[in-house]
């Protein structure tokens, strides 16, 4: 195939062909970490559609003069809509459509489209959620249609202002876009594997709430917390707060709604205390095999025969303590008397 | 750091407000003057947190076993602060309120003092550490000799004309001189002792600290029982006596007297029946080499003279031997999981190892777990040498002056000597020595069974009192660093007692988390050792402590809750080498378990919780 690789082979080394989130979840699947199956369409289709379409020229003259924040919303909508009104060239339509049949024997299987940026490091950090994923897509047309809707999501506000702070022109950026198999998931969140307060290493942070993991990572709840610790896989604390709101597929509606809670099934937990060990099993070993802590999106399938598959769906190294320099607690070069008459009198609040 | 008035944001009752408890008019009276608040000290008094020591001494106190707190407020204060000048640590003081013993840290106040202690400290204790191995075993050789000595100590009779030998040997020291200095001889040898037992142990105490400051550090997240666990080892003599027992059952299996050890009789009977038995004599010849010093072994923590022992009652330990013959029968295997233990905590420690961020961190580990694992043996071991296998041997001496009491007309009861308090009784044999040398009346036989018999309904009107958790101002911070790892003063502690605390629910009970894993299963509240017996398979053990002789119930139950105890605590200890659940320090577990609930033990976080009783 000439645009698409399956998410086992994309390798780093392939980071400006796939994106950051594609190689992430191919470093997983080659550790045999259940991540859901999928394929990812790389960056040269996204450079060979705008090259072809014209749509290059048209970003170009539109991103002139784009200074303010005003206008860098109107021409983020002008274009956006430019990809929106486009159709894919026909042979990727037809690699895509290829690609897609294989996920879904029936031609229905649902999937998420989510985009995959080749941004550096720090654009990563500050488009962290900007980029879109488009959840529940059903068939080969909307799965085309959510792919031009990834790409036209390099062009937010966001990303204007930052492509004008940092003078990056336009056709120096590119979008790859990931779709996988949907995950209908009953409790999904996010887990750290360190503790992101106190940058303890021993400790697996992780919070999940119940339904789709939107209403996690865009704040609507205050998420169950558990802490694991990560050498002996117990778990130190837990904290289960009341869930009021949850996103679900509404069949009927043929998509993703929000759904108030009833207050009786707010406070129940949103896993159970075999997942939260099997989640934070799992992060340890993502860590070990990619050498740093990781921050990492997982999501619990239905229950079949009393369990819920774990998946995870994307990981990307820790970045807040990873930055701070690790001083040493000691130095070496003292004396372990010396240390220990400093530990004894490290004085101990009590109020 | 430490200042001289240190900020005081909450108080609890001063000590000088405390009412005496009803029906106990004149307690006061059996405790030395030393551990009373008294108007002479209030300034000093008034200004300290007080706390009742409920890990060590949570009983009513007879005025007799006073002696063993009175022994390590001399012995651990005078190595924290004259010896080792553990820089920021004075020693613990200790006073009496209604019969209950409350201590209080005395802190270093100056940092010009402490600067001045830092390299008395770095110099005397480097020296035990450089020298650890080599001075526990001189330590242990100590201990048994003292043993020895006690136990040949020679209690005499005070007969009507003296014995024969006074004479012919040409002593020159009548009995009854003998029998005064016999008394003091033996309070010397339980001071000395304690002594020995405080040589090792605070700076044993502060190479396991350094660890744990070091790791609380590193991973701020860490559960305290993890660093114990990196540190214990797996031979521990607290199990020698269990293993004895697992050996002896078999042994009675291959003799095939397996059912003549569990007649339902009395375990003495048995035991004298056996004794004549020849099916039975190499069974009892392996009970007799193993006697001295395994079945020494306390039921309780030893401090007090009805902690008895295995040697005074073998209820105990029969009903561990029987156990294990019926699951020996059953192809059950006794072992404990050595191996696992020690593999688990090359596990953790390496892992733990390999999380710390720099080398430099790492090589610092290294040496604060080498030090830890140096001192363990010793903070592990020394409850066997004094306070098990001594204090067996004393308590069963000082009775024998309790008889010569009795015989002088001083007592009814040998046990009643408990009522008086050291001094008391020294006085009373004076008293007595002197009128049977002059031949003239002696008021003590009237005095003493009077007092005792006051001193009785005193008793009982302590016993109704609940004794206050803490009094006095509660300071900023504290710096006695032994406090948290020994009577588990943390601010946790304070704060619920302060009622600052987070609520925990109405069926819920919070205890400090002692050794990992969760069950769940029927309660069996378990108030003193010789209901031990009533414990069934499966179940959860709940009880006030747990000492070390009760090994044998680790190997029935699936978790254990306790009243009492801290990381540290033989519960804990225990419980990690049995791989079950702990939660230690409940406070009020035994009060609001009854035997029957269904309960759950979290021994990850200490909660423990009664289930609703289901309806069928």
């Amino acid at each position: 195939m000439e645009y698409i690789l399956p998410l086992k082979d994309c390798h780093s080394h392939f980071t400006e062909l796939v994106g950051g989130k594609a190689m992430g979840l191919g470093s997983l699947l080659r550790q045999e970490l259940p991540v859901p199956s999928g394929f990812a369409v790389s960056t040269h289709a996204y450079r060979e559609f705008v090259e072809v379409t014209g749509l290059d020229r048209a970003i170009q003259m539109n991103l002139r003069g784009a200074d303010t924040i005003d206008e860098q919303r109107r021409v983020s909508e002008r274009i956006r809509g430019l990809f929106e009104e486009s159709k894919l060239q026909d042979s990727l339509l037809a690699e895509l459509t290829e690609a897609y049949m294989q996920l879904s024997p029936h031609g229905m299987q649902p999937v998420a489209v989510r985009s995959s940026s080749v941004s550096e490091d720090a654009a990563e950090a500050s488009f962290a959620g900007e980029h879109d994923t488009y959840l529940w897509i059903e068939g080969p047309d909307a799965v085309a249609k959510n792919v031009l809707r990834c790409w036209s999501s390099l062009f937010t506000p966001q990303a204007l202002s930052y492509f004008k702070q940092f003078g990056i022109r336009a056709n120096e950026t590119a979008m790859g876009v990931v779709v996988q198999t949907m995950v209908a998931a009953e409790a999904a969140g996010v887990m750290i594997t360190i503790d992101p307060m106190t940058g303890d290493r021993s400790q697996i942070s992780i919070e999940g709430s119940c339904g789709l993991g939107l209403a996690v990572v865009g704040g609507e709840v205050t998420p169950d917390r558990y802490f694991v610790d990560k050498v002996t896989l117990d778990i130190r604390s837990r904290m289960i707060s009341p869930k009021s709101v949850a996103y679900r597929f509404d069949s009927q509606a043929g998509e993703v709604r929000r759904i108030d809670v009833p207050e009786e099934e707010q406070m129940k937990p949103c896993l159970t205390e075999e997942e939260v060990v099997a989640i934070a099993a799992l992060g340890k070993q993502v860590e070990r095999s990619l050498g740093t802590a990781q921050d990492i999106e997982w999501a619990l399938g239905p229950w079949i025969d009393g369990k819920r598959d774990i998946f995870l769906l994307q990981t990307r190294p820790e970045t807040v303590w990873r930055n701070k320099q690790a001083a040493p607690l000691a130095s070496s070069q003292t004396s372990i008397m010396d240390r220990l008459v400093g530990n004894m009198s490290m004085p101990m609040r009590i109020v | 750091m430490t200042t001289e008035q240190p900020m005081v944001l909450h108080r609890f009752a001063s000590p000088f407000d405390v009412e005496t408890a009803p029906g106990a008019e004149g307690w006061q009276q059996m405790y030395p003057y030393y551990f009373l608040f008294s108007e002479e000290n209030k300034e000093w008094e008034d200004g300290m947190l007080w706390y009742q020591d409920g890990v060590h001494h949570p009983e009513v106190l007879y005025p007799f076993d006073t002696i063993t707190h009175e022994c390590w407020r001399t012995a651990l204060g005078q190595n924290n602060s004259r010896i080792f000048a553990i820089p920021p640590a004075y020693g613990i003081e200790q006073r009496i309120i209604n019969g209950y013993l409350y201590i209080a840290a005395v802190p270093v106040s100056s940092q010009e003092r402490m600067q001045e202690r830092v390299e008395v400290f770095v110099r005397r204790a480097g020296d035990y550490y450089a020298n650890w191995d080599e001075i526990f075993d001189k330590w242990k050789a100590k201990m048994v000799d003292l043993i020895e000595k006690l136990e040949a100590l020679d209690v005499p009779h005070l007969s009507r004309l003296d014995i024969e030998e006074i004479v012919t040997e040409r002593r020159g020291i009548s009995s009854g001189w003998r029998l005064v200095e016999a008394y003091n001889a033996v309070i010397e040898n339980m001071f000395t002792a304690w002594q020995y037992h405080f040589e090792m142990l605070n700076i044993g105490y502060a190479g396991f600290l350094n660890l744990f400051m070091f790791c609380k550090q590193a991973f701020p997240g860490i559960k305290d029982e993890l660093i114990a666990q990196m540190v214990a080892g797996s031979e521990l003599l607290f199990f020698r006596p269990d293993d004895e027992l697992k050996r002896l059952a078999q042994l009675g299996l291959d003799l095939g007297i397996a059912d003549k050890l569990r007649a339902s009789r009395k375990p003495e009977e048995i035991l004298e029946d056996l004794r004549h038995d020849p099916a039975a004599e190499k069974w009892v010849e392996s009970l007799d080499e193993i006697w001295h010093p395994w079945f020494y072994f306390s039921n309780g923590a030893g401090f007090y003279h009805h902690h008895r022992s295995w040697i005074d009652d073998l209820t105990v330990p029969w009903a561990a031997l029987t156990g294990y013959i019926d699951r020996l029968e059953k192809g059950e295997s006794l072992e404990r999981p050595k191996q696992a233990i020690l593999d688990r905590r090359e596990r953790l420690t390496s892992e733990y190892r390999e999380l710390l961020a720099t080398d430099e961190d790492r090589a610092v580990f290294d040496e604060n777990i080498n030090l830890a694992r140096l001192v363990a043996p010793y903070i592990e071991d020394h409850n066997f040498y004094v306070e098990h296998w001594h204090h067996t041997v004393w308590w069963n001496k000082i009775r024998e002056f309790g008889d010569r009491l009795v015989e002088g007309g001083f007592l009814d009861d040998r046990e009643d000597m408990f009522f008086m308090n050291r001094w008391e009784v020294g006085q009373a044999f004076a008293d007595m020595v002197a009128s049977w040398a002059s031949g003239g009346p002696s008021g003590g036989q009237k005095i003493w069974k009077s007092k005792v018999a006051d001193r009785k309904r005193i008793f009982d009107a302590l016993h109704d009192w609940t004794p206050l958790p803490a009094l006095g101002p509660v300071p900023e911070e504290i710096t006695e660093p032994f406090t948290v790892m020994l009577w588990g003063i943390t601010t946790e502690r304070v704060r619920s007692w302060l009622g600052l605390g987070d609520a925990v629910g109405e069926n819920e009970i919070q205890g400090v988390p002692a050794s990992p894993g969760t069950a769940e299963g029927r309660a069996r509240v378990v108030l003193s050792s010789s209901d031990i017996g009533s414990i069934e398979q499966g179940e959860i053990l709940v009880c006030p402590i747990t000492a070390p002789s009760w090994g044998p119930v680790f190997s029935k139950v699936q978790a254990a809750v306790s009243d009492i105890g801290g990381m540290m605590s033989h519960a804990a200890i225990v419980s990690r080498e049995y791989g079950l659940p702990a939660v230690v320090g409940t406070g009020t577990g035994t009060r609001r378990i009854k035997t029957g609930d269904m309960v759950r033990v979290d021994g990850n976080t200490g909660l423990v919780t009664i289930l609703p009783r289901s309806t069928n």
